[in-house]
């Protein structure tokens, strides 16, 4: 049987942490899984997985605790998609994901119940709830502002280690940076290339050499999220050893080497658990049988085929991630036409200031969804039995701003797969 | 050896193509070995062989029908894909034809000699004694009943007569003789003639076929040394001598093994099935762009045997070949495309026959848009109409992630792509939306696209981006070609910063017959 | 209080001010040019950047439709480096006047306006992208012109002239006695520092803001502000400027801009020429009624929106903007008792050269000095201050040098880095030129933050490169940033459908999403996000 005639326990739509979560928690538990989706959200992510981190919006509250800013946020904005899930769902769910990931080599840090700050790109500092083991060092380094020492290389454009140093110098005075070349090359670089290239140990000692003399008096050392692909711990072990001091990576921008990690971490760990992946396809189409099955018409138009299924999870993200789409007249749910909520006019979407804390109403626009994570239609009845949504597309949350992107893929992919688990058990 | 014997190679193809050759391959060598050379072999190596015995007769039909169910499904396999059938010369259908006709008219001559009773007569006359009179009738009655030859006038069907016979030839024939219906393809075969028995008995048809049976034989053998008809033999060498190696090696190959690869392949097609350019054969229509077609055009370049036109449609081929290496890793016969066509491109250059890709990298980028743009369009693009880059849809999607420039591994072997490359995928996706198109003909880059789509597989926004490199390539060379240019008629240019731009650098010039873009 | 000191003091630095500081520097006069934020940051930038041929106005205007034509020579002879000659044409489609579209050529030949009639056909032929239900077509003579090179370089002769010119410095009061004003008192907003300028003769050349400036000075000039709201493509659409044949009316007329193309524009009136931007509401409308004209038009992805604010001066009691002449008005407030104190407002970018010729003549009147004005012969030489405006030169550029050291920082338009350091050589990194934000002065005179990013991904990598160079320190750098954002974010919110919503979508989830950018240091402030800042395209010209 080929994988264009099985008919599939679940259809995953996203490739995002959604539609990877549910694919994973699917797969995990026994169900043959079938994933669609382009390259998106998570090969575009910094690694880091967002717990909750700011509320409410409008003050840019941190809170230490996630699990405190999940009440505070759930008592404001009932209809937040943490509020279907209990505390207790979304732990489970985050620790499931990230023992996945160990298993794959991509092992995670982060304390139970608080976040961590952790340094960005632009030399400013968030908090987050887990964090690559690779970048962990980093947060030690951040706490106790120790001497550090940035590294960047000429050619890496847009992470610029001064640009750091001067974010931080009021708070951080031992921190430092230096430009060096990177071993091996010259002219423009690419991080992905970078990585191949100090997956050598050779490169890796060429670059320890070409800082030791600026990392005398440091204890950390700081790269730019370029050390390995498929196994960054051993480079980064290894720049330790070479170096004497600890090391840790700082996301770069896209297109940057932490979300293809991500992806690739996936794309090795999903096949041996009996998942079929429709790489790079879209969902052009759904349809409904009388029985109850889903027939999705995938591929680009001119060279589809189909696919069906017992289950579907819509894990397809807001508006990059195509999962909405915004048209003139208001956005739209493009592969079932699922009711979206949003502000009355087009007008009311976004806020005149872009960084306004208050964030952009549009944000909080998506699909609604009951408990079970079933879509909704206009009435409040849900749409179809074996049709769920999770991830961004759900309404009343903004991500971006609350800082929960990871958080809520995971918990709502988790909660999907839980309710089709129960269903099959029947 | 699993790769020979087993046909290992082939079976990653297709299992239509491994299970039609391993019937062929089983069938004929089979035959081969025991039938064709049974003087050689069969007679001297096996006590008590004889041809008409079990389980000879019977293998002999196996082993023929496998080939010749093989033969078909390759004859079902070339016409029923239409590229494949458009590739397929004369020889292709030549070897099926022969192969087939050898099995065929076997079938024939045993199905004729089956029915025959000339040669039932022929035999008893040789080796039967018959003791009474009602010998011979009661022998003829049991070889018509039992065995399928049919007499004019028909034999007796009496059953004490056929009893006797059988008795009779049990004692007499049955040394030399199985039962027909062993020979079951060839019994089923006289089954379906015998309506025209009469005719084939009195015409003596059986001798006719086995001359042509000889004869076809004979043809394939004296045309073995030539082309395909040398793969059985070329192909396991070829293997063999690559020591199991599935992908192009490195080190140089001698020029005894690349003679061997030529001869090695079996024009399957399949190379050209998988080949990463073979939409550009289908809008230019140089079959020299497909590789089991280039592949017969090096073996005459290889000869010096091509002639100035053909010579031309050879380098456009070579040239638009990208190395993907997909012919290499898929070529069942195991044959290392991949450094012919490397080494063959080297010659091109060497003899200045290679076009525009050598042509293309005597001057920059800018000065080709300089020459490239004063000449217009040509008229391959007029024909053509709007290409993917003449479209601005084609690259409204782009929101600027770098991913296709970040993933491309033409950038990531450039130690300096500023330099080596000019604009990487991205930044020509950028050009053209800025109705740059000129500008980005001779970019590097467009020039060392392995079209290996890996940046087209990656995009998040689906822009075609490998396909719109590999369209301005074309665009470029058809525009060499219009006005067949095969250097850069601009002196090579060593500008150094911002001095090619009309405009002074410092203090505020006065040259200002630039203008606008 | 520093004290500077000039012949005449110009306010205000759009078209007219730059170009009236060129004029009385050829004519040997020396000036002082003065903007409250930088080149071009009124309505001079936020324009079609069409040069008129004059055919616009036959009907309503035909003394400033022969202004256009004349002027429109001029420049096409003297400054051709700012000017992409496209040609034009006036197009109808059903429902159009067919009263106008009848006389419509009668009316070009009594202004003596190049006109000539095309079938449909051929119009389509000339530009495939027009509806194929046209009903009437011309042809013209209409150019794109880019007004900021046209500034920019207009300033640089100037200033190689021996005229001094300041960015950022915001005039704080004028100081009247003895009927003239005697000094006049400016801030700047980059330094915070206070200075005062002494000049025989002041000039207010502050566009939507002079009768601001006049009421300084105690005069009063009756302004109508009108806000004008356009759209920019992302590629260009078509090789010429395609207007509406019709009586001028809102969204009529596409101007290429070298690789972009300008649709505008809307005419609302507005109370305060600080409060002009482009909103939702006008971008749904210009492209319903443009798309008449050009159907790609509703399908094509944009880049972003901006606004301008026409001042026109009211000559009667009329209060619909398009009814008050498009002529400029030039007051000598010798009127108001103010005897060294002249006004320049209104007109079209096409004029400029004929608004500052007849200021020059004012001025060298009032100031008793005898010089002919030269701008109708001399041409204006191209500078580098505005060469990295015009779009694909940088990409044409980087093909040129493929320097192994270089990078492209802006991958949208190509600027490379090598560009961006020569741009921060000119403009001086401490220098007064400098203004609140290195970032933005880069994105005035490059293409940077003009691609389809809108600066979500160039605006990242040119900080960084900021801050490996040390212009900027501390947080500055990041405030900058944030505070280019927001100016992008002005134009880019209108048109937030289909792909940009996309963009934007990656944009909010780079800045705030993943690098808390939202959550460090303080709001930009209020007056930084005032006026519209300009410079959406690079080829521009006249408003209409």
């Amino acid at each position: 049987m080929n994988r264009y005639d099985t008919i599939y326990d679940v259809m995953v739509i996203g490739a995002g942490f959604a539609g990877m979560a549910a694919t994973l928690f699917a797969a995990e538990r026994g169900l043959k899984v079938a994933q669609t989706g382009a390259t998106g959200g998570i090969d575009f992510s910094t690694g880091f997985l967002d717990l909750m981190a700011v509320h409410p919006v409008a003050e840019g509250r941190y809170w230490d605790s996630p699990w405190d800013a999940i009440d505070a946020v759930i008592a404001e904005h009932p209809g937040h998609p943490y509020a279907r899930l209990g505390k207790d769902r979304i732990r489970t769910a985050m620790n499931d994901f990230t023992s996945f990931l160990q298993s794959q080599k991509l092992e995670y840090m982060g304390h139970e119940d608080r976040n961590t700050p952790i340094l960005t790109p632009a030399g400013t500092v968030k908090r987050t709830y887990r964090i690559p083991r690779t970048a962990w060092k980093g947060t030690e380094a951040l706490r106790d502002k120790a001497p550090t020492l940035i590294v960047d290389f000429n050619g890496l454009k847009g992470f610029s280690g001064r640009q750091i140093v001067e974010m931080q110098h009021k708070e951080w005075p031992r921190l430092k940076a230096v430009r060096v070349d990177f071993p091996g090359s010259f002219g423009e670089l690419y991080p992905e290339h970078m990585a191949w290239t100090l997956s050598s140990p050779d490169r890796c000692k060429e670059l320890a050499d070409s800082i030791a003399e600026h990392a005398k008096d440091v204890e950390y050392i700081g790269f730019p999220a370029v050390l390995g692909l498929n196994d960054p711990v051993r480079t980064v072990t290894l720049l330790e050893e070479l170096t004497g001091k600890h090391v840790f990576e700082i996301p770069t921008l896209p297109p940057s080497i932490t979300g293809p990690r991500l992806r690739a971490t996936f794309d090795r760990g999903l096949a041996p658990k009996g998942v079929c992946t429709f790489s790079q396809k879209m969902v052009l189409e759904a349809r409904r049988d009388e029985d109850g099955l889903f027939s999705f018409l995938i591929g680009v138009p001119g060279d589809a085929r189909t696919v069906r299924a017992k289950n579907a999870i819509l894990a397809s993200g807001r508006f990059f991630g195509k999962g909405l789409r915004a048209e003139r007249t208001g956005v739209v749910e493009p592969v079932f036409g699922i009711p979206v909520t949003q502000p009355e006019q087009r007008a009311d979407w976004h806020h005149p200031h872009f960084f306004d804390k208050q964030g952009h109403a549009i944000n909080m626009s998506g699909i609604e969804v009951n408990d079970s994570q079933q879509p909704l239609d206009a009435a409040g009845k849900v749409l179809h039995d074996n049709l769920y949504a999770a991830g961004a597309i759900q309404a009343h949350h903004d991500w971006m701003r609350m800082k929960c992107g990871a958080g809520i893929a995971i918990a709502t992919a988790y909660r999907a797969v839980e309710v089709i688990t129960e269903k099959n058990g029947e | 050896m699993a790769d020979i014997l087993l046909l290992r190679r082939t079976a990653r193809t297709s299992w239509y193509r491994w299970a039609m050759h391993t019937l062929i391959f089983i069938g004929f060598t089979g035959l081969l070995v025991f039938h064709a050379l049974d003087d050689i072999i069969s007679y001297p190596f096996i006590s008590g062989y004889e041809s008409t015995l079990d389980p000879w007769q019977w293998l002999r039909n196996l082993f023929g029908g496998m080939a010749l169910a093989g033969v078909c499904l390759a004859v079902a396999r070339r016409l029923g894909n239409r590229q494949l059938k458009a590739i397929s010369r004369p020889q292709d259908w030549l070897l099926l034809g022969i192969v087939g006709g050898i099995m065929l008219s076997g079938f024939l001559l045993e199905a004729t000699k089956i029915i025959s009773p000339n040669v039932f007569d022929r035999m008893t006359e040789s080796y039967f004694l018959p003791e009474e009179e009602t010998d011979v009738p009661a022998l003829q009655a049991y070889w018509s009943a039992r065995n399928g030859v049919i007499f004019s006038p028909p034999a007796s069907t009496d059953a004490d007569l056929v009893a006797k016979g059988e008795e009779l030839s049990a004692n007499n024939c049955n040394y030399c003789h199985s039962d027909t219906a062993s020979a079951f393809l060839s019994r089923a075969l006289s089954t379906a003639i015998s309506p025209a028995a009469q005719t084939l008995n009195t015409t003596h048809a059986d001798e006719y076929f086995w001359y042509l049976h000889i004869v076809l034989a004979l043809l394939a053998l004296a045309l073995m040394p030539y082309g395909k008809f040398l793969h059985p033999v070329a192909t396991p060498a070829n293997l063999a001598a690559r020591g199991g190696s599935h992908t192009a090696t490195p080190p140089l190959a001698s020029a005894a093994a690349r003679k061997l690869g030529l001869e090695a392949c079996t024009r399957c097609g399949e190379c050209s099935l998988h080949c990463s350019v073979a939409p550009a054969h289908a809008a230019i229509g140089n079959a020299n762009i497909l590789p089991s077609e280039k592949l017969v055009s090096l073996r005459k370049y290889a000869d010096d045997g091509l002639s100035d036109h053909d010579a031309d449609a050879f380098a456009e081929g070579s040239r638009i070949c990208t190395e993907c290496l997909r012919c290499t890793e898929i070529c069942p016969s195991g044959i290392n495309l991949q450094e012919l066509w490397l080494s063959s491109k080297e010659s091109l250059k060497q003899r200045e026959l290679d076009g525009p890709n050598t042509t293309i990298r005597q001057c920059n980028a800018l000065q080709w848009a300089e020459v490239l743009s004063a000449q217009g369009k040509s008229r391959f693009e007029q024909i053509k109409g709007n290409g993917l880059a003449d479209k601005a849809e084609s690259f409204w999607g782009c929101v600027q992630c770098t991913t296709c420039t970040s993933v491309c591994p033409v950038v990531a072997v450039s130690e300096a792509p500023a330099k080596d490359l000019d604009l990487t995928p991205q930044q020509i996706m950028n050009l053209l939306r800025m109705g740059l198109k000129d500008q980005t003909l001779a970019a590097r880059m467009v020039w060392s696209c392995t079209t290996c789509y890996k940046c087209q597989e990656h995009c998040p926004q689906n822009i075609q981006v490998a396909d719109i490199l590999f369209e301005l390539r074309q665009i470029a060379t058809e525009r060499l070609k219009e006005r067949k240019l095969t250097a850069c008629p601009l002196p090579a240019a060593t500008s150094g910063r911002f001095s090619d731009t009309t405009r002074d650098i410092q203090g505020q010039g006065s040259d200002s017959e630039g203008g606008k873009a | 209080m520093k004290t500077l000191s000039t012949t005449v003091l110009i306010i205000g630095g759009g078209a007219t001010g730059t170009g009236l500081a060129r004029d009385l520097s050829l004519r040997g006069i020396r000036c002082l040019l003065v903007e409250k934020r930088d080149i071009n940051s009124g309505a001079s930038g936020a324009n079609h950047g069409l040069l008129h041929s004059g055919a616009r106005y036959v009907a309503s205007d035909s003394e400033a439709a022969i202004e256009c034509r004349e002027e429109g020579e001029i420049l096409k002879r003297l400054a051709p480096q700012c000017i992409d000659d496209t040609g034009g044409l006036f197009v109808a489609v059903p429902g159009d006047s067919e009263q106008y579209i009848a006389d419509f050529e009668s009316m070009c030949a009594r202004s003596a306006i190049p006109c000539s009639p095309i079938s449909t056909v051929e119009a389509r032929e000339l530009e495939p992208s027009l509806s194929d239900r046209i009903i009437a077509a011309y042809s013209v003579e209409d150019a794109a012109v880019d007004p900021f090179m046209l500034s920019l370089d207009n300033l640089a002769h100037a200033v190689s002239l021996g005229s001094e010119f300041r960015c950022n410095a915001r005039v704080t009061n004028l100081h009247i006695s003895n009927g003239g004003i005697e000094r006049v008192t400016l801030h700047d907003d980059t330094t915070g520092e206070d200075f005062q300028v002494e000049a025989e003769l002041v000039v207010n050349a502050a566009g939507a803001w002079a009768g601001n400036i006049a009421a300084m000075a105690g005069a009063r000039i009756n302004l109508l502000y009108s806000s004008g709201s356009l759209l920019i493509t992302q590629n260009r659409l078509t090789t010429r400027v395609i207007n509406r044949l019709r009586k001028p009316a809102d969204s009529d007329i596409l101007v290429p801009g070298g690789t972009v193309s300008v649709l505008g524009t809307t005419s609302v009136t507005i109370d305060d020429p600080d409060k002009s931007r482009p909103t939702v509401e006008e971008a749904d409308r210009i492209i319903d009624d443009a798309r008449a004209m050009m159907p790609i038009l509703e399908t094509t992805r944009y880049i972003r929106a901006y606004a301008g604010v026409r001042p026109l001066v009211l000559a009667g009691d009329s209060s619909d903007a398009r009814n008050v002449s498009r002529g400029f008005s030039l007051i000598d407030h010798e009127r108001d008792n103010i005897g060294n104190f002249v006004t320049i407002t209104g007109g079209k970018l096409t004029t400029y050269r004929l608004m500052a010729e007849k200021t020059a003549d004012l001025v060298c009147a009032k100031l008793g000095i005898n010089a002919r004005c030269a701008t109708r012969e001399v041409p204006l030489p191209a500078s580098t201050m505005g060469r990295w405006t015009e779009p694909g030169l940088t990409a044409k550029t980087w093909l040129g040098t493929r320097d192994v050291h270089d990078q492209i920082l802006c991958e949208c338009e190509m600027v490379s880095r090598s560009v961006i350091d020569n741009i921060i050589d000119t403009i001086g990194s401490e220098g007064p030129n400098r203004g609140d934000s290195m970032l933005t002065a880069i994105g005035l005179r490059s293409r940077v933050g003009k691609g389809p990013c809108q600066g979500g991904f160039c605006g990242l990598r040119v900080t960084s490169h900021l801050y490996d160079r040390g212009c900027v320190q501390s947080d500055q750098g990041v405030a900058e940033l944030k505070n280019f954002i927001e100016r992008r974010w002005r134009g880019f919110s209108p048109i937030l459908w289909g792909l940009p919503a996309m963009q934007a979508d990656l944009q909010e989830a780079l800045y705030c999403g993943m690098m808390d950018m939202e959550l460090c240091g303080q709001r930009p402030d209020a007056d930084a996000l005032g006026a519209d800042s300009m410079q959406e395209i690079s080829a521009l010209g006249g408003r209409e």
